[in-house]
C-alpha cells in the first residue's frame, strides 16, 4: 500500500530534486472545513508555501475564513481570481454548488489547470460535460479525502478523468500523500470510500465520546477518560496498519481466557455492534449516491442558494445570471460569462 | 540508583519531552529488566522498549515454564535472555515485571518471594491484582518490598500504548519516575490512584479489542459497498487513527469534532443516525463497564491466597518443581489449594 509514499517524497524534496510543486500554485474554490483542513495539512507538511495558496468564497463570515487568513493564504471573494492565480484548483464546495461554480469559472480555465473535485457524489463525467462547453480537453480529477488531513493522517483516494495525464495523478498523489494515506481507485469505488473513510472520523468521535462516558461511569475523571480512549484507538489502529495480521487475529491476541476483554466483547456482539457499523458505512454510501443524482441535474433550485450569496457572486466582474424555465416546468438558475453570451445552457 | 543520576533525570524531565528521554537513558544502560511470564504482555513490552532504544535486549530476561508459547520464540529472536526459571529472572534484574495471568500471581510470589532483594522494584501488570495483596505476600520475606501496579495495553508494541500506574507503600517517588520513563518510551503514561485502575482496564486495557472489532466491521461495510478487502481495512484503520490523532491534538470536545464532519443533509449525518438508532454509544459504555466489572471479579479471586489445583496444569507444576530450590508440600495437597514454599524457609508455611 502507498502509505510510505509520503516519506519517500519528503526525502526527494530534501535532496533538492526539482519538483513541479516548487513553483506550483494551488487554489481552493470554497473556504470551509475541507479547504481549511487541507491547507493546514499541506502547510504543516511543508509541501507548499501559503503564499502560493489562494482560497475564495463569497461568504466571508465562515469561521474557517479567518483561520485561513491567519495561515497566510490569499483570500478573495472572487472565484475567478482564484482560478487565475492557481495551477491546481480544488473544488471544495458542497456538491449542489458545483454546477453553479463550473458555470462561473468555466471560461477562465486554461490548459495548465488541473481541476480536482472533492465534492461527495459529483462524477468526473458531469464536471467534464460542463467544462467541455468551454475547453476541448479539461483536465479533471476527483478525490475523496477526510478531515484528519489536518493532522497529516488523512485517507484520500482519487480517480483520473479523461483528459488528465498520469503526471497529473502523480502530482495530486504527492500533494495528498504529504497529509496521509493516498491511493488511486476506480471512480465507481469513491462513493463506498466516502461511506467508510470519508465519514469514518465521525464514527470514531462518537465512539470516543461514548468510551469516555463509560470510563467516567466507572470512576475516571473526564479528561483522563477521553485521553485514554483516544490513545487506545490510536494505538490499535497503528498496530493494524503496521501488521499483516487480520483484525480478528489481533482481537484474539488481546482476549485472555476468561478475562475482562472477552466479557466486554460479548456485550458488544450482543448489541449488534458490528452490524451498526456496517449499516453506517452503507447509509453514508447510499446518501452519497443520492447526492450524486441531485448534482447530476444541471439546474439547481433557487431555494438552494441564499439571495445574499448570489448577489455577492453577481457583483464579481464578468458574471451574469439568467433565470430560465424549460418545457418540463423545471426552473432554475444558470450563470454565464458575459464574454461568451452565446453559450446558453441547453435545457 | 545513584542520587546524582536521579537529580539529573529529574532536571532533564522538567526540560524535555518524551523523545529526548532516549538521551538520558545512559543510566538505563546499567539497569536490567526481568519479566516473569513470556506471553503477550511481556512480548509487547519488550518489542516496544527495544524499538524505543530505552534498554538493550541483552539486559532483559524473561522466564516461563512453558516454552511452547508462540511469544517465547519472538522474545528469543529479539535477543532477550530466556529461561524456564523464574528465580533466575529475579536474580538477573532490577525492575521485575509480573506479566502472568492474575490467578498465577500468588503462585509466583510464593516461588520468588525469598529471592527478592532491596534493589528490586516489582511491577505487576496483572489485571485486578491489588498492591496490598502483593505486599502482603512479599512481607513474609522482606520488610519493605517495593511494589507498583500498572495497567498497560498491547499497542506498546508500536510505541502507542496507554499505561497508568499506582505506587505501593514502600516504593519511592523515584521508582515511579523510573517506571514512568520506561513506559513513556512506548506510549502515554500517567500515575493514577489505584482504585481507578480497574476502570482503566475496561477502557484502554480492553480498548484495542473494541477497535479491532470495529475495523473488521467497517471493512465489512466497505466490502459490502464494493471495495476490495485490503483497501477497506486500510481505509478503516486510517480513518480511526486520523480521528484519534485529531482528538489528542485538539482542545475541542469529541462532539464538536463530530459536528465539524457532518455537513448539512450530508452522507455522514445519515450514517450517524443509523448508529444512534441502534444504541451504538450505549454498547460502548456497556463494554467498558463489563470489562471493569470482570476485572473486579478477577481481583476478588486473586485476593484469595490459595489457587485451585484445577487452575494449574500438572505438567507446568512439574516444570516449576524441577527448578532448583523449589519444593511443594506434595504429600497431601490441600483440598483448597496448593502452596509452594522455598526449602530455605520451612517456617514460612502458607495457610
Amino acid at each position: 500500500m502507498k502509505g510510505r509514499g509520503r516519506q519517500i517524497d519528503k526525502r526527494r524534496g530534501k535532496e533538492g530534486e526539482a519538483t513541479s510543486s516548487d513553483r506550483m500554485s494551488v487554489g481552493f474554490i470554497g473556504a470551509g472545513q475541507l479547504a481549511h483542513a487541507l491547507v493546514k495539512g499541506f502547510t504543516a507538511a511543508g509541501v507548499i508555501a501559503t503564499h502560493r495558496i489562494t482560497a475564495s468564497s463569497p461568504d466571508t463570515d465562515l469561521p474557517t475564513v479567518s483561520g485561513l487568513r491567519k495561515m497566510g493564504v490569499n483570500l478573495t471573494t472572487s472565484n475567478k481570481e482564484t482560478v487565475s492565480k492557481s495551477d491546481v484548483l480544488f473544488l471544495a464546495v458542497k456538491p449542489h454548488i458545483i454546477p453553479f461554480v463550473l458555470d462561473e469559472i468555466g471560461p477562465d480555465i486554461e490548459d495548465r489547470h488541473l481541476i480536482v473535485s472533492c465534492a461527495a457524489g459529483v462524477t468526473i463525467s458531469s464536471i467534464e460535460k460542463k467544462l467541455l462547453q468551454y475547453r476541448s480537453a479539461p483536465k479533471v480529477m476527483r478525490c475523496m479525502t477526510n478531515t484528519p488531513v489536518v493532522v497529516k493522517e488523512g485517507a484520500t483516494v482519487y480517480a483520473t478523468g479523461t483528459h488528465a495525464e498520469v503526471e497529473d495523478g502523480k502530482l495530486l498523489e504527492q500533494l495528498m500523500a504529504s497529509v496521509g494515506f493516498c491511493t488511486e481507485v476506480e471512480e465507481d469505488l469513491i462513493d463506498a470510500v466516502t461511506g467508510l473513510s470519508g465519514s469514518g472520523p465521525a464514527y470514531a468521535f462518537t465512539a470516543l465520546d461514548a468510551l469516555a462516558d463509560g470510563g467516567v461511569k466507572m470512576g475516571l475523571p473526564r479528561r483522563l477518560a477521553v485521553r485514554l480512549g483516544a490513545q487506545a484507538l490510536l494505538g490499535a489502529a497503528k498496530m493494524l496498519l503496521e501488521s499483516e495480521q487480520h483484525p480478528g487475529q489481533l482481537k484474539d491476541n488481546v482476549c485472555s481466557p476468561g478475562g475482562a476483554t472477552i466479557h466486554a466483547l460479548h456485550v458488544l456482539e450482543s448489541g449488534g455492534f458490528r452490524s451498526l457499523l456496517i449499516n453506517a458505512v452503507e447509509a453514508s454510501c447510499i446518501r452519497t449516491r443520492e447526492l450524486q443524482f441531485l448534482a447530476d441535474q444541471e439546474r439547481i433550485s433557487p431555494a438552494a442558494i441564499k439571495k445574499t450569496t448570489l448577489d455577492k457572486v453577481l457583483q464579481q466582474p464578468g458574471v451574469t445570471v439568467s433565470g430560465v424555465a424549460n418545457g418540463n416546468g423545471k426552473s432554475g438558475l444558470s450563470l454565464f460569462n458575459t464574454r461568451n453570451p452565446g453559450i446558453k445552457k441547453k435545457n
